[in-house]
């Protein structure tokens, strides 16, 4: 029992944190943020879906054709929703986002179906058996892929020219611009990553949770869950936070009930927040008189 | 007019309506029209008036419907009974939540309202003894539909009038004051935190309400119809039919309730509409339908308030913005403020050093120095903006350092901001009313009414301010909107409203920026002349020798963040130290 709530619990929370961490991206170049980051996820299941299950083609091309789907995507939603409110620091970007994810959840309606499908994967088909736990490959190589990705995103921006001109932007907006960053661009960048995360999260889920169209929103609300917990400023904050929401999840499910988990969840970021306003490891935003 | 004659063909509508048709399903569709009003005219009040948002108002909504169900169905209370009590229940929640809630801003404030809304539907599915679980609750005796649509048309009738009464409130003042700059509202004595809890508590009620109508539309409420979505929903309402406006709600509402029953067939496209909705409102409405609509009737035309009498007594002794009896009377003897040893770093760079600053009540005490010496740093220490790292503040020997902005403030200390932060969406006048009152709102209850207690007392403030601005020479520009004045007018503005709070002493961070070089000497002579009847103390920080020279009683030099010379203006102009910081070393 126990053993198994720990790897579904660190594959979720994995997940989650991949998920949060594309908050964490647009959020540190931009001060804005995907509200609809759960859509991707779901549109990452569903093109992965239409091409490796629909159409039959090998899985690497699937992959590939997802992610770059997925970056489009996220470009066209920092092109439509939130560019033309970013230069007026106006929070109008969160309720856009939120209008393009509700798009993109009907759009996925009409052409996938309402119905949930299932995705077939290798990894599903013999559990591994400890003791008396009982859990498939697919959730361990779910927290690998994960932590690896967000590692690889770390090392991206900490030591790549490129990551670190996306951190410039960040810092300081105005300074990075005259030293020659292309901003508008450093932004759809950092959305186009963050899209991407959230689809690579959606490939790893679908044959756990089953493609629909409404899978986006439960897992996107937590990802943003976890994204507040950790700090939204803190890349670290966020993993850990996303690993320890998927224990606590995995073991609320596991002792008291499936449908308790949420409410307990989302009582625990109102609690951190009491506790820590800007999260775990985030830091405040300083005043600007 | 047009106004009125819009609000009266829309009552006449509502009230001709039983009349007309006896069909069920209209009068059906006509409640809930109403029902979403009421939610969005107190959502008006959290975020047309004070500019927060949340996404948990569904949450609020299920606490109504909820209360009123089970107050009639286990505690067997009438209907107005239990709508009593679903309000009062809303408002603690709201409260509760509010304050957890508003301790953040942006992405967390909205986490924090999609978590209690998500929480709460959580617990009315688990909770299947009181809630009835996923089935909800059934069987709840419910008017007939005839009798609930007078109740709900008069609710929503008193929910306009009560937010159209908030709006012209001291707190309707407060919550726009505090959505334009809070930074400038809490100069005021405002504390930002609290008038926003107000904010969400009012609108919590409203939802209440609302949700406790619901109930007795249907006599059956089940989890499914507070989701998230349901707070999406009305807020796609507000801003659709156009937010901080009064008529607003009314608009989004019949748009977003009568907008899908007509179009049914398309109900598989539904969230793509409401999408396309949203996005059309945030592009191309930002002040919604109504916004569009009132533009579109009077092109251009704000034209300022004619004026023909002379107004009497401005310039003159009598018109002093200054009270005949103020807190500034009967000081006792030594210095007012005092700034011992304070110094603060950001990150590694020291903006003060060890600063030893004394004002004595009124006098006029200039801070100069070469840019980034640390003088708006000083005002801002000294206001409570920011924290010394180490030091003591004292204002008339009581320590002031660690108290929040609008704890110093409602102290006596008031200031204007080196970019002048007037409050937009409020005219000139209001914008000094804010000042007047002050932290002292009175009742929310009393400004939701519109009592003629709270009236008077309205008259009163609105007169004072209306003074502070013709001692200024802005009386022409009261009824402007703030925010279409020009620099040299927004810089008075911005000092009537800080003289409004009545001070013991007032810091002007370069007041005489971008004016022309005849404002500045009537900048001169309101400062000479405001000391000379008794006002408050003056922190003048200033680039303009020449005005620095004619009016301080005292001038303090700052350079990288130390103090380096402090004394009369004659001894300053010749210290050696001074001349070096401004023109580099002679040798």
């Amino acid at each position: 029992m126990y053993v198994q709530l720990v790897v579904t619990g660190l594959a979720l929370g994995s997940m989650y944190g991949l998920v949060a961490l594309g908050y964490h991206i647009t959020w540190a170049t931009s001060r804005t943020m995907n509200f609809s980051q759960g859509y991707a996820v779901m549109a990452g299941a569903v093109v992965a879906y239409a091409v490796f299950v629909a159409l039959g083609w090998p899985f690497p091309l699937a992959l590939a054709i997802t992610l770059a789907a997925l970056a489009c995507y996220g470009a066209l939603v920092e092109r439509i929703a939130v560019r033309p409110f970013f230069l007026r620091a106006s929070p109008a970007w969160l309720l856009a986002t939120i209008a393009v994810g509700i798009i993109a959840e009907n759009v996925a309606q009409l052409t996938f179906g309402k119905d949930a499908r299932a995705f077939p994967s290798p990894l599903m088909q013999k559990p591994i058996i400890v003791g008396s736990a009982g859990f498939y490959p697919q959730e361990l190589l779910v927290p690998v892929v994960g932590l690896t990705l967000m590692g690889l995103v770390q090392l991206f921006y900490h030591r790549t020219s490129y990551g670190k001109q996306l951190k410039a932007v960040a810092w300081n907006p105005e300074a990075a611009g005259l030293m020659g960053i292309n901003i508008p661009r450093a932004v759809m960048t950092s959305y186009a990553l963050s899209a991407i995360l959230a689809g690579v999260a959606g490939v790893l889920l679908a044959p756990l949770l089953n493609v629909a169209p409404q899978m986006g929103t439960i897992i996107g609300l937590k990802a943003f869950a976890v994204a507040i917990i950790g700090g939204l400023t803190s890349a670290p904050g966020i993993v850990i936070a996303g690993l320890g929401y998927g224990l606590v999840e995995a073991f609320t499910a596991g002792y008291i009930s499936t449908r308790a988990r949420e409410i307990v969840g989302f009582a625990l970021v109102i609690l951190v927040l009491i506790v820590r306003p800007w999260g775990l490891l985030g830091e405040k935003p300083s005043r600007r008189v | 007019m047009i106004d009125k004659l819009g609000w009266t063909l829309l009552a006449t509508g509502a009230a001709a309506m039983p009349l007309i048709t006896s069909n069920t399903y209209y009068l059906y569709v006509a409640i809930s029209v109403g029902l979403l009003t009421i939610v969005t005219a107190g959502l008006n009040v959290l975020v047309g008036f004070t500019g927060q948002t949340s996404l948990g108002h569904a949450g609020l909504y299920a606490f109504g419907a909820y209360t009123a169900a089970l107050c009639v169905t286990r505690a067997g209370m009438g209907e107005w009974a239990a709508i009593a009590a679903a309000i009062a229940v809303t408002s603690v929640v709201g409260a509760a939540v509010a304050a957890a809630a508003l301790r953040v801003s942006g992405p967390y404030l909205a986490m924090v309202t999609i978590a209690f809304g998500l929480i709460v539907e959580g617990v009315l599915i688990e909770w299947g003894s009181v809630t009835g679980g996923p089935g909800g609750i059934f069987n709840i005796p419910k008017p007939a539909l005839r009798t609930h649509y007078w109740t709900v048309m008069l609710a929503v009738a008193l929910a306009l009038w009560l937010t159209a009464n908030l709006r012209r409130s001291a707190w309707g003042r407060a919550f726009l004051a505090v959505k334009s700059s809070d930074v400038a509202a809490e100069s005021l004595g405002l504390s930002s935190y609290y008038v926003r809890i107000a904010a969400f508590t009012v609108s919590a009620a409203f939802t209440g309400a609302a949700g406790a109508l619901f109930t007795f539309l249907n006599g059956y409420i089940s989890p499914d119809s507070f989701t998230l979505q349901t707070s999406i929903l009305f807020l796609l309402a507000l801003l659709f039919g156009g937010l901080g406006r009064v008529a607003g709600p009314v608009a989004g509402s019949l748009a977003l309730t009568i907008m899908p029953e007509l179009l049914t067939s398309l109900l598989d496209y539904r969230l793509i509409l409401y999408g396309t909705l949203l996005l059309v409102s945030i592009y191309w409405l930002p002040e919604g339908v109504i916004g569009k609509v009132s533009k579109a009737r009077r092109p251009g035309s704000r034209t300022p308030s004619p004026d023909p009498l002379p107004l009497p007594g401005r310039g003159s002794k009598t018109s002093s913005p200054r009270r005949a009896k103020g807190r500034g009377e009967g000081q006792p003897h030594g210095p007012l403020l005092t700034a011992e040893g304070v110094s603060l770093s950001f990150g590694g760079v020291l903006a003060l050093a060890d600063a030893d600053v004394a004002v004595d009540g009124g006098s006029i005490h200039a801070v100069i120095g070469p840019n980034g010496a640390g003088k708006t740093t000083l005002v801002n220490v000294l206001s409570g903006y920011y924290a010394p790292d180490s030091g003591r503040l004292a204002l008339r020997g009581r320590r002031i350092d660690g108290l929040p902005p609008y704890a110093i403030a409602r102290l006596g200390v008031a200031r204007t901001f080196q970019t002048a932060q007037v409050f937009g969406g409020l005219s000139a006048k209001e914008n000094v009313a804010v000042g007047v009152a002050g932290p002292r709102l009175g009742s929310v209850l009393g400004a939701l009414a519109g009592t003629p207690g709270a009236r008077a007392r309205e008259a009163a403030i609105r007169a004072r301010a209306q003074a502070l601005l013709e001692a200024l020479g802005l009386g022409d520009a009261a009824e402007e909107p703030a925010e279409s004045l020009a620099a040299g007018l927004r810089r008075k503005l911005e000092i009537a409203r800080a003289l409004a709070t009545d001070p013991l002493l007032l810091m002007l961070d370069e007041p005489a920026a971008g004016l022309s070089p005849a404002e500045i000497t009537a900048l001169d002579e309101q400062l000479t002349a405001l000391r000379d009847e008794g006002g408050p103390a003056v922190i003048l920080v200033e680039h303009h020798m020449d005005l620095v020279m004619a009016v301080s009683d005292r001038i303090t030099v700052l350079d990288y963040g130390r103090v380096i010379a402090d004394g009369a203006p004659e001894a300053v102009r010749g210290d050696p130290a001074v001349i070096e910081a401004y023109l580099g070393s002679a040798s």
